[in-house]
């Protein structure tokens, strides 16, 4: 993986079980789409660099987490340090568009007190005729959130650079704006190494302040 | 062997180099790893056996300590062990443990070879790992500050050793005094004095305030040497939790992958990089998360007990902490002759985790080993490869080796606490009363042990593949290769063991809920 980026962002995806959070992932990060997969046991990790501008480049740390509720004790204990997140459901599963709001309610109790950028995902668009949830209800639903709304497909791989690079961008201007500042002990924004550019030692010195007895 | 690393003047570089490091290594919890509690008075003989005039190659330093120690144990030299255990025995431990590994004599990196059982103990380890660049450090340290040399030192000892009532209010008047960089010298050492021993040889301890000023110092000497404080960090700052300094550790390879304008970067091995690449901070820090939610929700059920049942309970939890301080690695049971070794490797690993009764399987550490093994067996016999395109030989150099090595040992590492990490989501969730906790705790200490023996073994395969590509090579080509891959290796074997620490509160918590269903 290339060393040179400029900021790390930590993201989250959840939803509900089997709505295709690790496929979406899986084809985002290793561009292919596995027919079957196991369910995500706890959670697990995945990195990528999305280059926003020509230059800048970020590096995406994405926390795949399990969506079956008896996993949820545990997977509630890792959303604290992620900066964004996906929040999916299948367009073809109506339940699973019902539970956005729960999931949003959990993961905004649990990043207290930061918050969290997301951004609505319909998931599993080429199966146009299963389709359960409209668009524009799923919009409507977003906007009310004040998060955007995309749909997406990992097997035939529509939007899923669009959706990540989406909430990326978003994300980087909420840096660049002051929003979100980076913050010693939150995992959530880290800054990367650009040449040329002594890192200060100061950040060294800062965490060995952090006790942790 | 390298000529530079037996130059060294054992008496300076090695002395000191343990007072500090006996200073620096030793978060208490760690220090059962080193020695089984009734070995005290036996590691201490073992340093003193060792003559003073006794040529030590300084770098080789301790590199099997235990094994060695076992050895030289057999043959204790009665006087002196009576000499030891009649001086202040408590402050005499520290300093012996740390030269019982650095005294030993050593035949340069060949000896390496036989590196093991500090695998097992995170301590030694560590100061294998840190000892290595502490003792040229210290060198240099030294003359900079015109400290005395031990023989000089020892003179002084001596005296003071006398007078150690009054010491306290000696040193500060010297210290007071002195204005030459001399005096402050004499100074700093005779604050020393209430702690130091002369045992024939000289043997250092305690005295923080010297080991401080020594300290500050040498971390400046060492930056040069070890860049990044890839090794020695983890040791300097013990606050930090262990992902903490692996992430420093992978921050600073990135640091300097970026600054290095040369193309050459892809061929260099950071070991901190490619651990993060196969998302083994990641877990690491997930793994911690589990780790301190557990700690706190067992220290708030332990506030709402009483009586009988926080008694009972309190129990329970020693019991189960136990196998946690008590794993024992004999380097000896690894028998690297054997052909089937990684199929040995796998069955063992997955036939523990089976009895852990928690649905998870060794299956990413199996192709893990596999991998590893399999390039080792290319690398060393290119030419056996059956492999259809005939007259295509590829010929590996001593670096694709040593890449190969540290990257193998990345993703073991990486994917022995992905492993843990799965193993503490599971067990979070499944409670079966097929298996107490308590065997629990005893199983997933045998998987230590088997994780670490794997990476021992590993490393050994590779470091005698590297010997056999780079034997047209000169020393000084190949003795850092080896000496790095050892390094990587011990650290390895820590990050395991203290990824291991990690689940003890998780199975304390596993076990409160337990019996809280259970009632």
């Amino acid at each position: 993986m290339e060393a040179i980026w400029l900021y790390q962002f930590r993201l989250i995806v959840i939803g509900d079980s089997t709505v295709g959070k690790s496929c979406l992932i899986r084809r985002f990060t290793e561009g292919r789409f596995a027919q079957v997969s196991d369910p995500t046991v706890g959670v697990d990790f995945f990195s990528r660099l999305v280059e926003i501008e020509p230059g800048k480049r970020i590096k995406l740390q994405i926390w795949d987490t399990a969506g079956q509720e008896r996993f949820r004790s545990i997977t509630r204990a890792y959303y604290r340090n992620s900066v964004g997140g996906l929040l999916l459901f299948d367009i073809t599963n109506r339940r699973s568009f019902q539970n956005v709001h729960d999931w949003l309610e959990e993961a905004r109790s649990h990043v207290q007190p930061h918050s969290i950028v997301f951004l609505l995902v319909g998931h599993k668009c080429d199966l146009e005729p299963q389709r359960q949830v409209s668009r524009q209800e799923a919009e409507k639903l977003a906007s009310a959130y004040g998060m955007r709304y995309v749909e997406t497909s990992a097997r035939d791989a529509i939007n899923v650079e669009h959706a990540f690079t989406e909430l990326t961008r978003d994300i980087f201007q909420l840096v660049r704006s002051g929003d979100i500042t980076i913050q010693e002990g939150w995992e959530g924004v880290k800054s990367g190494f650009v040449p040329n550019v002594v890192h200060s030692s100061e950040e060294v010195t800062k965490s060995d302040r952090r006790c942790l007895c | 062997m390298s000529d530079s690393e037996a130059s060294i003047d054992p008496a300076r570089s090695s002395e000191v180099a343990e007072t500090v490091v006996s200073e620096m290594e030793a978060p208490p919890q760690k220090n059962t790893f080193l020695t089984p509690p009734d070995s005290d008075s036996q590691t201490a003989d073992i340093a003193l056996e060792t003559p003073p005039g006794d040529c030590t190659r300084g770098n080789a330093t301790d590199v099997a300590p235990t094994r060695k120690g076992r050895k030289t144990r057999q043959r204790p030299d009665p006087v002196q062990v009576l000499e030891t255990q009649e001086e202040k025995p408590k402050v005499e431990e520290e300093p012996a443990k740390v030269s019982s590994k650095s005294t030993v004599a050593q035949g340069g990196w060949g000896y390496w070879g036989s590196w093991g059982k500090s695998i097992m103990s995170t301590a030694s380890a560590t100061v294998a790992t840190v000892g290595h660049g502490i003792t040229q450090a210290i060198e240099k340290a030294e003359t900079s500050l015109g400290i005395p040399s031990p023989t000089e030192l020892s003179a002084q000892i001596g005296d003071d050793g006398k007078q150690e009532g009054e010491t306290r209010s000696e040193t500060d008047k010297e210290e007071g005094d002195s204005a030459s960089a001399m005096g402050s010298a004499m100074g700093m050492f005779s604050s020393l004095s209430t702690a130091v021993q002369s045992t024939g040889k000289t043997v250092l301890t305690g005295g923080l305030d010297a080991l401080e000023f020594i300290g500050k110092k040498t971390m400046d000497v060492i930056a040069e040497g070890d860049p990044g404080f890839k090794k020695t960090k983890g040791l300097m700052i013990k606050t930090n939790t262990l992902s903490q300094v692996l992430r420093e550790a992978k921050e600073r390879e990135e640091q300097q992958t970026a600054e290095e304008v040369s193309s050459d970067t892809e061929n260099k091995a950071h070991y901190g990089m490619l651990f993060d690449e196969f998302q083994g901070l990641s877990h690491l820090e997930a793994l911690e998360i589990l780790s301190r939610e557990s700690e706190s929700k067992v220290k708030s059920v332990l506030t709402t007990l009483s009586g009988e049942k926080l008694t009972e309970l309190k129990e329970d939890l020693e019991l189960i902490k136990e196998p946690f301080s008590l794993v024992e690695f004999d380097d000896e049971e690894v028998d690297e002759k054997k052909d089937d070794y990684a199929a040995e490797f796998v069955r063992e690993l997955t036939e523990a985790l089976e009895r852990l009764h928690i649905s998870t399987t060794a299956v990413k550490l199996e192709k893990a080993s596999k991998n590893s093994f399999d390039q080792i067996a290319q690398m060393t016999n290119p030419m056996k490869e059956e492999g259809n395109e005939v007259g295509v030989e590829k010929t590996y150099t001593v670096e694709d080796v040593h890449l190969s090595a540290i990257r193998s040992l990345a993703e073991l590492t990486a994917r022995s606490i992905e492993q843990f990490h799965k193993v503490a989501e599971m067990i979070l969730f499944c409670t079966t009363q097929k298996v107490t906790t308590l065997e629990q705790a005893k199983i997933l200490s045998q998987v230590t042990i088997v994780l670490c023996k794997m990476i021992s073994l590993l490393s050994k395969k590779f470091t005698t593949c590297l010997t056999t590509i780079g034997s047209y090579e000169k020393g000084d080509v190949l003795n850092p290769l080896i000496t790095g891959v050892f390094l990587e290796a011990s650290n390895s074997a820590s990050y395991i063991q203290d990824a291991f620490q990690l689940l003890m509160p998780v199975l304390e918590v596993s076990h409160v809920q337990r019996s809280a269903d259970f009632t």
